[in-house]
């Protein structure tokens, strides 16, 4: 009796229409799926990705040049007055560093010419290059505010930056905290 | 051996084609000239297969959108996979693998299964028994209505005909699996049919 069933079962699937039309016409889909060509990515990081990176790098091993020097007896200790100056603090022209920030910056940067001052010639010449490095980063990517200044992407990346500047004189001073935020922008 | 293609051109706004025959076109050399990447070709073979693929999507997915998804990336595949193509088995069956493959990575991916499943429930006819006539559409309706592993396996083995071997192969599952699916879907199917005061 079951094989019976079944019979009229297999009997009455094999009736069952195969093939379906669809509703609509897939083709000009499918088409275009293989024919768009397939995008590339681009060879070149973002600009901003590039000298985010460069600045996170210098910041990175001029820390780590610092830490690593720091226990080595220099050869010769020469008294030498720092020649610093402020990086231009300007957030294009809508925005301006924020008082508590220049207020912890002003701290950290005393404590950065004492402490440069007993640093060799060698480590000091270190610190300032890395320096001098994210101080031009600094100021390309005013400079980029200047002509964009409402762009989140530039105003996080000058933040950043400043930190790293900051952070840099932090190691040299000793200094354990800095403190900045985006609201000091 | 020649094999009479057509090609469906025209207005798709209703959702309607007209058919419009071309000149006779081996399947072989159809398949070749889209191997070296005309289109033209491989529109000529979609045409050909397009309907048993997307029947075949929708008895597996009882889903309209679904299949219709599933049939697209079944072609986007098959043209993508096309140089791998040797003629070992015909055309046709090629793309019913892929299109089994597409509607399980679908399913794998998403869980829309078990809405399906309700949704299936709930209705009265099935979205893939519009191509069946009469007492065929309470078949294809109590089919639609079936657990998944199940309803794959009776779609494959009874509705297409293809063999045990070659159901478990498309699955990705063992031959006794598939046969242990197809009795549990027809006790299943015999079940609901006569429920609804069916003789099966």
């Amino acid at each position: 009796m079951n094989e019976r069933r079944d019979d009229k079962l297999t009997a009455a699937a094999q009736q069952l229409a195969t093939g379906i039309q669809p509703q609509r016409d897939l083709w000009p889909d499918i088409e275009r799926a293989i024919t768009e060509p397939v995008p590339r990515r681009s060879r070149w990081m973002p600009m901003f990705a590039q000298a985010a990176a460069i600045v996170l790098l210098v910041g990175a091993s001029s820390g780590l040049t610092y830490l690593a020097m720091k226990d080595d007896t220099p050869a010769e200790i020469q008294q030498l007055r720092p020649e610093y100056t402020f990086a231009r603090a300007s957030f294009g022209t809508n925005h301006t560093l924020g008082r508590d920030y220049l207020d912890t910056r002003a701290d950290v940067v005393a404590r950065f010419e004492q402490q440069l001052e007993r640093l060799s010639p060698a480590e000091r010449q270190d610190v300032e290059q890395s320096l001098e490095v994210i101080r031009e980063a600094i100021d390309d990517i005013n400079a980029a505010l200047q002509q964009d200044p409402d762009n989140t992407l530039l105003q996080d990346l000058l933040m950043k930056t400043y930190h790293e500047e900051l952070n840099v004189m932090r190691k040299v001073g000793g200094v354990t905290q800095s403190v900045m935020s985006r609201r000091d922008i | 051996m020649a094999a009479l293609l057509t090609v469906e051109t025209g207005d798709n706004t209703a959702g309607m084609v007209s058919r419009t025959a071309i000149p006779m076109r081996d399947e072989a050399a159809l398949i070749a000239r889209a191997q070296s990447g005309d289109t033209r070709a491989f529109e000529a073979l979609y045409r050909e297969h397009v309907d048993r693929v997307y029947g075949l999507c929708l008895r597996m997915t009882g889903n309209v959108g679904e299949a219709e998804d599933c049939a697209q990336e079944a072609f986007i595949q098959a043209w993508k996979k096309l140089a791998r193509f040797r003629g070992d088995s015909a055309f046709g069956t090629w793309m019913h693998r892929i299109a089994v493959n597409a509607v399980l990575g679908r399913i794998r991916k998403s869980k829309r299964e078990q809405d399906r499943i309700q949704v299936a429930a709930e209705r009265t006819t099935s979205p893939a028994s519009i191509g069946d006539s009469g007492d065929l559409r309470d078949l294809s309706d109590a089919i639609d209505r079936l657990p998944e592993g199940a309803r794959h396996v009776f779609v494959l083995n009874a509705v297409y005909g293809y063999s045990h071997q070659e159901s478990s192969d498309m699955l990705g599952i063992a031959v006794g699996t598939t046969k242990a699916q197809l009795h549990r879907a027809r006790r299943l199917l015999a079940q609901q049919l006569k429920e609804q005061g069916f003789e099966a």
